[in-house]
Order: C-alpha cells, then structure tokens, then sequence
C-alpha cells in the first residue's frame, strides 16, 4: 500500500467535512454540523497517521519541505481548533478553520514530493525546536485569525441590523474577541520563540544571523503585523476594519512565507 | 392496550372554557386521586396550564372516555353538548405525536416557548407521586421529556426572542455573551425601558443606575432594580463604566452625542457599548452607531429583530415536525412489539368508541 494512502483518505474526509459544514450554513441544523465534525476527525486520524508515516521513514518531524510543512500545520490548526471547541464549543470557527486545513493538506497533496532525508548537517535541536515552534505558532496565530474574522463577521452583522448565515453560529462579540486575543497571544508568543531559534540556528550554520528570502521576508512581516494587531487589541484601540484590513495582510504574509519553504 | 388523551386547548376553546377547567398545581395531586377511581383504568396523567387542559388515560378499553368526558363537563359547569364543541379525543399514536409536539412548544401559542416543557415534567412527576402512573404512561411521558430535549437541542426552536424586551436581552447577549457583572444606565424612567431593565437584570446584572430630570422617579426606579439614582448632569462619567444604556425620555432632542459616546469608548479601552433606544422622537443620536464599539438600536430595530425571530422560530417548527414525525414512528413501532393488535394502525379507534369520537385525530386539534 502506498504511504500516500492516509493522506488522500485525509483528504476525502475533510473535503467531505468541509462541504457538509459549509452546508450546514443554509441548512441551519446542528446534525449536520456534528456530521461535519465527525468526518473532520475521521480525517484527521487519517492526518496524524500520514504524519506518523513520515516521521517513521525519514525519523526526522515532517517539516523538512513544502507539502510536509503545510501538512504539519494543517494538522496544528486542526488541533488547537478542536481543543477551542471542546472548551468553548464554538462552531463557528470551523466555517474558516475546515476549509484552511483542507487548502493546507490540498498543497501537500498537489505539491508532491517524496519524502526527503533530511541533511545530516542540519540535524540539530535548534532547527527542531526552530520548524516545531514556528509550525505550532503559525498553527495557533491561523486559528486566531479565524476568531478575529467571526469577531468582525459579528461586529458587521450588529451594527448592520441584518443578521448573515453565520449569525446562529456565531458566539457573542465578547467571546469571539477573547480567543482571538488569547489565541493570537499565544500564538504570537510561540512563533517569536520559533523565529529567534531560527535566527539563532542560522547564525551558527551561516555565520550570519538571517537570510533574506521570500520566506524569511514574508515570515518577518507576518511577525511585525500580528504584533500590530495584538498591540491594538492591548491598547483598546481596535477598530473593526483596520484589523480586518491587518489581518488580511497577515495571512497572505503567513501563506507567503510557507510558499517559500522548499528543500531543508 | 388504548392511549386516550381527553382535552381542550387554545385553539379549541376560549379563555373562560378554559379557565373553569384549569386544575391548579396544589390541586393536582387531589385532582389525580379522583380520576383515578372514576373507570378501570390503568394510569392517568393531567396537564393543565393556561393554554390547554388534559387527560391522559392508558385503558384496556376506550368506553372509559364517556366517564371523563362527564367529568370534564362537570368541572367546566357546562352542558355536555357545549362542552363537545371545544373537545378533541386523541388514541394510540395521535396521543404520542401530540404530547410530542406540546412538550416541544410546537403547539403553544408563542411557538417554541420554553415553559411548557417544564409544566410536562410537573404533570409527569405529580402523576407519578400519586401512584397514577403505569408502565405504559411512564414510557410515554419519558419519551415525550426526552423528545422535547431533543428538538430543542436539535433546531433550537425556543433560542430567538420573540419581543421587544427580550430582543434587547438577546442581543445585549450576542454582544457580551455573559450579562452577569455588567452595568445598567437608565435614561429616563418610561414604562418600556423599565420592563426591559427588568429582563436585563434577571440576567444577572451588577449594577443599574436611574438618571431622570426628576430625580424622585428616578429613585423610586432605582429602588425596584436595587440600583442607584444619578442626576442627568451626571451620565457622561456613568457612559464609561456602564456597559448598556436604555434611553427613554419625554425629551425632544439628543441626550447623548456621538462625542460623549466617543469619548466614552476610549476611557472604556476595548469594552463594548450597547446602546438601546426606546423613545420617540429619538433620545440617542442615530450617528452613535458609526462609532467603532458602540452599537445602537431603536424601537424599531428592535421589533424588526423580534419579528424575524417569530418567522425564524416557524422554520425551525418545520425542522422540528419531522423530528416528531420520526419519534412517533419509532415510538409506534416500539410498542407494536408489546402490544400488537392495537397500535398496528398510525392513529386508530375501536369499534366500541362512540361514532361521534371517531372522526377526531391529531391534525384537527392544530
């Protein structure tokens, strides 16, 4: 059997997920939205499993190229999603969090590339803790982003009087504003980590503390604009379109950077 | 073996039928005592609220519906023939398909209205403390409490305010989420932002304070809630710390600016303002409602948000008649097993019922 296997069945499941959550927009049932869910985590164990995969034949984390980068933080996402749903039951989310982890494992799918050994040289805690605290930073700073987009989905929805199909979905303002503060810092705090590991991991290969690259420049202004953003959420001077128009910027920013990753 | 449910309801009879039926909760158990022993029966259960009175019989044959047709007409001091043009007879899996609905609020007056659910359970558990229940009935009631979740849970049929008060509450939730610790300020001390305030604190909230020109309506106000009478000069400090405000005054002009709201927002950093106004002509400029973080609704927006609840509550009713119509099914076909001759038809009546009984099912008393 190919080792590719679990990765289209992941795929299958979560297009499955994804299509009948997005339904579940028009037909405002709960069943369809816990069938959603129930087939996200069917294919979300078909997820780890690939990862396992990966790491059992190269005994290194999947994070060493493009498809295994955007596979890792798919599931990341996947991941924090579910635990912000256990807690706080907010379903809304996965109306942004399914089709993000979908288009994520979609790359890794289409982007194919056997599963690279990783070069000796570059075995080294600090690259470990550098691709590990980055994947997971990026992970939690993506699914915050997705809180921040129902805050304003609901803020729009409040100051317009007409109600959207998200409307039912959605959790009050407060909360949705919460997460995405809590997620945002401390997906913030995570990623800075992983990019000061980065900095430090390429200062004693390189002899120099960065290399300007598409990564490395989107990876930087990711960084600078969700530290905008949590400044504005700090101070109380949010506003609901400038972050709206910040976050954007920070997810291209973020989909650009990992763009960039090819070969380790 | 026979379901029999013996009633009358809003639909079917009006308020002065109704009222001279109605059995009160310290009745009940009395009540119960004696129908029990007014024909062979084996369990019967009484639901009576404002909007329907019932008897709920299990018997092995359906001529005891004579016996508590004239005990109807006793208690409601009418003729019999008065009497059978507000009654509906519902057997085997009509009773179940009723009971369903009813406990779910499909067939009350507000669809969805939460109470009724409730008042099920007390009429359960007051039948069965009386030793009026038997195995048949118990299975019903457990069904029916268990249907009701059910629906509930599933289209979240009873979630959307259908009134003005409760449309601010419900929207004052969709901003906070959580009301407990959040502080009131009353503009004025109308009659509507009082009823409003009153919902609003039921919720839980901290603190209201009462501004109003004169200034002993306003402590007569604030006394009701527990809250605190301010003076009118006084609400720009109170729009900071205060997180909903309720303007309802005689006044012919803006009481609050878009500036004092402004204002307001920055000392109150990233805490939200809900700004409700019920006064006519308007006590809140229309141009708070640009402000980032403040969110203003009138009299009108409200009643638009109550009334798209009440048509959003009768699609859900959809959703919600075919869950029952599942559950019916199920329930049927799980009593088909115990008890097979009867209930191998959906909705059926024995040769032994009277003629005039016989056309009554489920569909007629909707």
């Amino acid at each position: 059997m190919s080792p590719n296997f679990t990765l289209y069945a992941a795929l299958l499941f979560y297009t499955a997920g994804t299509l009948i959550a997005l339904a579940s927009l028009f037909t405002r049932e709960r069943r369809t939205q816990h069938a959603a869910l129930v087939l996200m985590i069917g294919g979300f164990l078909c997820h780890t499993t690939w990862i396992g995969t990966i790491c059992a034949r190269t005994h290194h984390p999947p994070l060493t190229n493009l498809p295994e980068a955007a596979a890792f933080v798919a599931w990341c996402i996947f991941v924090v999603e579910l635990a912000l749903f256990i807690r706080y039951r907010v379903q809304a989310a996965s109306f942004f969090v399914y089709p993000l982890v979908l288009m994520l494992l979609t790359v890794a799918a289409v982007v194919h590339e056997p599963f690279a050994q990783m070069d000796p040289a570059l075995r080294s805690s600090l690259f470990t803790a550098h691709v590990l605290l980055s994947a997971v930073g990026v992970a939690a700073l993506l699914t915050g982003l997705a809180f921040t987009a129902l805050s304003y989905a609901q803020d729009r929805a409040l100051k317009s009087k007409h109600r959207g199909p998200l409307w039912e979905w959605i959790p009050s303002l407060s909360v949705c504003r919460t997460l995405s503060y809590r997620t945002l810092a401390v997906g913030f705090s995570i990623y800075t980590l992983g990019i000061l590991a980065g900095i430090l991991w390429s200062y004693r290969t390189t002899a120099g503390p960065i290399d300007m690259r598409v990564k490395q420049l989107g990876g930087i202004t990711a960084w600078i604009l969700f530290a905008v953003l949590l400044q504005s959420y700090i101070s109380g001077a949010y506003r609901a379109r400038r972050t709206a128009l910040i976050s954007v910027g920070a997810f291209v920013a973020i989909v650009v950077a990992m763009l960039g990753i090819h070969h380790v | 073996m026979p379901l029999i449910l013996i009633g009358v309801n809003h639909r079917t009879a009006p308020v002065a039928v109704r009222e001279r039926m109605s059995v009160a909760d310290a009745q009940l158990a009395a009540t119960l005592d004696e129908l029990k022993v007014i024909a062979p029966i084996d369990g019967v259960a009484l639901l009576s609220t404002c909007n329907r009175v019932e008897v709920i019989l299990s018997a092995e044959r359906e001529d005891v519906i004579e016996a508590f047709v004239d005990w109807l007409s006793a208690r409601g001091a009418s003729s019999r023939s008065e009497l059978e043009k507000h009654l509906y007879i519902l057997r085997y899996a009509d009773v179940a398909r009723h009971l369903f609905r009813v406990a779910s609020g499909l067939d009350s007056m507000v669809v969805g209205e939460p109470q009724i659910g409730g008042q099920v359970r007390t009429s359960f558990l007051a039948a069965q403390r009386s030793g009026a229940i038997d195995p048949l009935l118990h299975r019903l009631f457990e069904e029916t409490m268990r249907v009701a979740r059910k629906v509930r849970s599933e289209t979240g049929i009873g979630e959307h305010a259908v009134s003005v008060p409760y449309a601010a509450v419900e929207l004052a939730r969709k901003i906070f989420g959580d009301l407990h610790g959040l502080q009131a300020l009353l503009l004025g001390a109308g009659k509507m932002s009082e009823l409003t305030a009153e919902h609003l604190a039921g919720f839980g909230l901290k603190q209201i304070f009462v501004a109003n020109r004169a200034h002993e309506r306003a402590e007569e106000m604030a006394a009701r809630f527990r809250g605190m009478a301010i003076r009118f000069e006084e609400i720009d400090p109170h729009l900071a710390t205060c997180d909903i405000v309720i303007a309802s005054t005689a006044a012919p002009h803006y009481v609050v600016e878009a500036q004092q709201v402004e204002r307001a927002l920055t000392a109150r950093r990233m805490r939200n303002l809900f700004l409700i106004d019920l006064s006519v002509p308007r006590n809140l400029d229309p141009a708070i409602a640009q402000v980032d973080g403040a969110y203003l609704y009138n009299i009108d927006d409200l009643q638009q948000v109550a009334d798209s609840n009440r048509e959003l509550r009768l699609q859900k009713a959809e959703q919600a008649e075919e869950i029952v119509a599942r559950e019916v099914d199920h329930f049927r076909r799980r009593l088909l097993m115990q008890y097979p001759p009867s209930w191998s038809c959906r909705s059926g009546w024995s040769r032994s019922a009277p003629r005039s009984w016989r056309n009554v099912s489920a569909d007629s008393v909707r």
